[in-house]
C-alpha cells in the first residue's frame, strides 16, 4: 500500500465511512504526529516554548475558523474574546481563589456568553457592517482593559497548578496545552459534521436558502460567535497562566488581525486550516523576533528596518495567499497529496 | 455642560470634523466605485503625514512655505502613485473575489505599508517645521489654534473642489456612472479598470491630505492611523455610499467626539474614577449605535433585506 489513498472507494461499513482518519496512512501519520508531540520536550529542549505558543494560538484560531470558515461571519475582534477569557481566569484564580481546572472552563463559558451577545447584531447586519461592528467591539474591550484592570501596564497572573501539582515548566505546560488543544480540535472537527456544523455551513453558503430549509438564523449565527468566543476564552485562560502577565497589548487589534491571518493562511473551511495557520504565523512571529536582531547585526545597513520585517513579510504572505491560493495551506497540502497519489500520471 | 463648553466643543469639533470628512470622502469614493471597504485607509493617512514631514524638513534650502508646498505636491503625487500601484498589483487580481478576502487583503496591505513606514521613519512622532505660526485666533468668541482654522479652510476648499470634480469633469462623471451601475457604465464605454484605478488614487490622495492637515495640527505619529479608522465612524454614520453623508458624518463625529467625549472625559466619574481617553472611543460607540439603529446610515442606500 504505497498510495496515500487507494483508487476507488473501498469503505464497506458506516463506521469506516464516518472515521475521522479513514486510511491507514492517516492513522499512522496521526499516531506518529502524536508520538512526536509527546516526546517533543526531549527533542526540542528549550525550543518547546514555540509549541506552547502555537498550541495556545491554534486553540483560539480553531474558534475563529468556526465563526469564519464554517459560519461565514467576519470577526475582527477575536483577540477581544481571548481577553475576556484571560481576565476571567485571572479573576477566578486570584479574587475567587478557584482552582485552574474550574477557571479554565469558566473562562470558556464567560467568553461563550459574551460571544453570543456580540453575535446578536449579526442577525441585523452582515458582511462589511458586521466586520466594522466587531472592530468597534475590539476597540471598546481594549479601552475597558486599560481603564479598569490593567492600565497601560500588565496584570500579574498566578502560576497554575493542576490538583496541587505545579505546572511551572515549559514541558509540563506543553502536556496541558496539548491535551486542551487535542480535545478542542477533535470537538471542532466533529462539530462540523453534526447538525450544528451543517447548519452553519448552510448559513455561510446562502442565508436565505438556509432559512427556507428551516435553519434558525438567529440561533446559529449567535451560536457560531459564541462557540468561537468560547475557544478564544479557553486559549485566553491558558495564555494568561502561561505568560503570567496580561495587558491590553496582548489582545490588541493587531492580534485580532493575526488570528484572521492564521485562519486565512491555513485555509478557510478546513479543519486542519487553523492549526497549520497558527503554526505558520506563530513560527514566523517568533523567528522574526529572534532573527531581526541577528539580521540587523549581520547586515548593519538594514538597521532598524528589520524591526518591522515581520509585519511586511506577514502582510505579503497574506496577500500572496489570497491572490494565488485562496484555499490556504490546507488546499496546498491537498494538491500535494493528489500529486503524490497520481504520480507519475498528471491526472 | 455649560453653553460656553458646548460652543467651544462645536467650533473645535467642526475643525477636526472637517478633516475627518476629508478622509471619509476618500473612503466613500472608493467604496462607491469599487465596493471595497479599505481598512488600510488609516495607513494611507499616516503615509501622507510622514512623507510630507520628511520632504518638508529635507528641503531646508528653500523658504519654509515653498518647502511645505513642495512637500504637499510630492506627497499627493506619491499617494496617487501608491493608489494606482495598489489597485494594479493587489486589487485587480482579486476582482470578483468574496468580500471577506478583499477586506483581509486591505488589512494585510495596511500591515505592509505600516511595516515599511516603521522601517523608514521608526514610528517616532514627527512634527512639521512651523509652517503656520502657533497663534490662537478667536472664532465666534472661541479660542482656536490658527492651524485648526487653516486645516478647516483647506478641507472646505478641497471638499468643494472634489464635489465640482465629480459633478462636471469627464472622469468624475465616469466614476459616478460606474458607482451607480457598473455594468451599464461599462457598456456605455466607461473603462471600469481605469475608474477603479482612479478611485484608488483619489482615495489615497484624500487620505494623504487628511494626514498632512492632522499632522500640522497634532504631529505625525502612529496614532494617526487610528484617526484614519475614526473616519470609518463618519462613513458609517453618513451612509457608506453617500459623499454628502460622509462630509456630514465627519463633521458630526468631530462635534460629538469633542463635546460628548470631552465632557465625559472631564466630568463623568465611574466608581470615583475619571474616564481618561473616553474621547478616543466615542467614535466607535457611534459606530455601534448607528449599526444597531440605522445600519445604512443617514443617507446611504437602504438595502431592503429580510433576515
Amino acid at each position: 500500500m504505497t498510495y496515500a489513498r487507494p483508487c476507488g472507494d473501498f469503505k464497506t461499513s458506516y463506521a469506516q465511512d464516518m472515521a475521522l482518519l479513514d486510511t491507514r496512512l492517516y492513522r499512522w501519520g496521526f499516531a506518529l504526529l502524536l508520538a512526536g508531540a509527546l516526546v517533543a520536550p526531549w527533542v526540542l529542549g528549550r525550543w518547546i516554548f514555540l509549541l506552547n505558543d502555537i498550541a495556545i494560538f491554534a486553540i483560539a484560531a480553531t474558534g475563529l475558523s468556526l465563526v469564519m470558515g464554517f459560519g461565514g461571519q467576519v470577526s475582527l475582534g477575536h483577540a477581544a474574546f481571548m481577553a475576556v477569557g484571560a481576565y476571567t481566569s485571572w479573576f477566578a484564580t486570584t479574587e475567587l481563589k478557584l482552582p485552574f481546572v474550574v477557571a479554565l472552563p469558566l473562562s470558556g463559558l464567560v467568553a461563550f456568553v459574551v460571544g453570543a451577545v456580540v453575535g446578536l447584531p449579526s442577525l441585523r447586519i452582515k458582511g462589511l457592517y458586521l466586520a466594522i461592528a466587531t472592530l468597534a467591539f475590539q476597540f471598546l474591550v481594549e479601552y475597558v482593559i486599560v481603564q479598569t484592570v490593567s492600565g497601560m501596564g500588565g496584570t500579574p497572573v498566578p502560576p497554575l497548578d493542576l490538583f496541587g501539582a505545579p505546572v511551572n515548566t515549559e514541558a509540563r505546560f506543553w502536556y496541558l496545552a496539548l491535551a486542551v488543544w487535542l480535545a478542542g480540535a477533535v470537538f471542532a472537527t466533529n462539530l462540523t459534521r453534526t447538525r450544528v456544523g451543517l447548519a452553519l455551513m448552510a448559513v455561510r453558503d446562502r442565508d436565505y436558502a438556509a432559512q427556507v430549509l428551516g435553519v434558525d438564523l438567529l440561533y446559529y449565527k449567535a451560536l457560531a460567535f459564541a462557540l468561537g468566543a468560547a475557544y478564544a476564552g479557553v486559549a485566553g485562560s491558558l495564555f494568561a497562566h502561561y505568560n503570567r502577565v496580561i495587558g491590553a497589548e496582548h489582545f490588541s487589534l493587531a492580534q485580532s488581525i493575526d488570528f484572521l491571518a492564521m485562519v486565512v493562511i491555513g485555509g478557510l473551511g478546513s479543519v486542519w486550516g487553523p492549526h497549520l495557520g497558527a503554526a505558520f504565523v506563530r513560527t514566523l512571529t517568533q523567528l522574526s523576533k529572534i532573527g531581526a536582531p541577528l539580521l540587523a547585526a549581520s547586515i548593519p545597513m538594514l538597521g532598524r528596518a528589520t524591526t518591522s520585517m515581520r509585519d511586511i513579510v506577514f502582510g505579503l504572505v497574506l496577500i500572496g495567499v489570497l491572490v494565488w491560493e485562496p484555499g490556504g495551506l490546507a488546499t496546498l497540502f491537498r494538491k500535494l497529496k493528489r500529486y503524490v497519489d497520481l504520480w507519475p500520471f498528471p491526472h | 455642560m455649560t453653553a460656553a463648553f458646548v460652543l467651544e466643543g462645536v467650533v473645535v469639533g467642526l475643525a477636526v470634523g472637517s478633516i475627518y470628512a476629508l478622509i471619509a470622502v476618500g473612503f466613500t469614493v472608493l467604496y462607491k466605485s469599487t465596493k471595497i471597504l479599505n481598512l488600510a485607509h488609516g495607513e494611507l493617512v499616516l503615509f501622507g503625514g510622514y512623507l510630507a514631514v520628511a520632504v518638508t524638513s529635507a528641503l531646508t534650502s528653500l523658504p519654509l512655505p515653498l518647502a511645505f508646498a513642495a512637500g504637499v505636491a510630492v506627497t499627493l503625487l506619491a499617494a496617487a502613485v501608491l493608489g494606482f500601484g495598489v489597485e494594479r498589483a493587489v486589487m485587480r487580481p482579486l476582482f470578483g473575489q468574496p468580500l471577506l478576502s478583499v477586506i483581509i487583503v486591505t488589512l494585510a496591505l495596511g500591515y505592509v505599508i505600516r511595516g515599511i513606514m516603521v522601517g523608514i521613519w521608526s514610528g517616532e512622532t514627527k512634527t512639521f517645521p512651523p509652517v503656520i505660526p502657533p497663534t490662537v485666533v478667536r472664532v465666534a468668541g472661541v479660542p482656536v489654534s490658527l492651524v485648526g482654522v487653516w486645516s478647516a479652510a483647506a478641507a472646505a476648499v478641497l471638499l468643494t473642489s472634489f464635489s465640482l470634480f465629480f459633478r462636471y469633469s469627464r472622469w468624475g462623471i465616469a466614476m459616478r456612472a460606474a458607482a451607480n451601475e457598473q455594468l451599464t457604465a461599462s457598456t456605455l464605454g466607461v473603462s471600469l479598470k481605469r475608474v477603479f484605478a482612479y478611485a484608488w488614487a483619489f482615495a489615497a490622495a484624500a487620505g494623504a491630505v487628511g494626514g498632512i492637515l492632522l499632522g500640522l495640527w497634532l504631529g505625525v505619529n502612529f496614532a494617526l492611523a487610528a484617526v484614519g479608522l475614526k473616519a470609518l465612524a463618519a462613513v458609517i454614520l453618513g451612509g457608506l455610499d453617500s459623499v454628502p453623508g460622509a462630509i456630514l458624518g465627519g463633521l458630526l463625529v468631530g462635534v460629538v467626539e469633542t463635546v460628548l467625549g470631552g465632557y465625559i472625559d472631564a466630568h463623568v466619574r465611574v466608581f470615583g474614577h475619571t474616564l481618561h481617553g473616553f474621547k478616543e472611543v466615542t467614535a466607535y460607540l457611534v459606530i455601534l449605535v448607528v449599526l444597531m439603529v440605522r445600519p445604512y446610515g443617514l443617507f446611504g442606500t437602504e438595502h431592503i433585506e429580510r433576515l
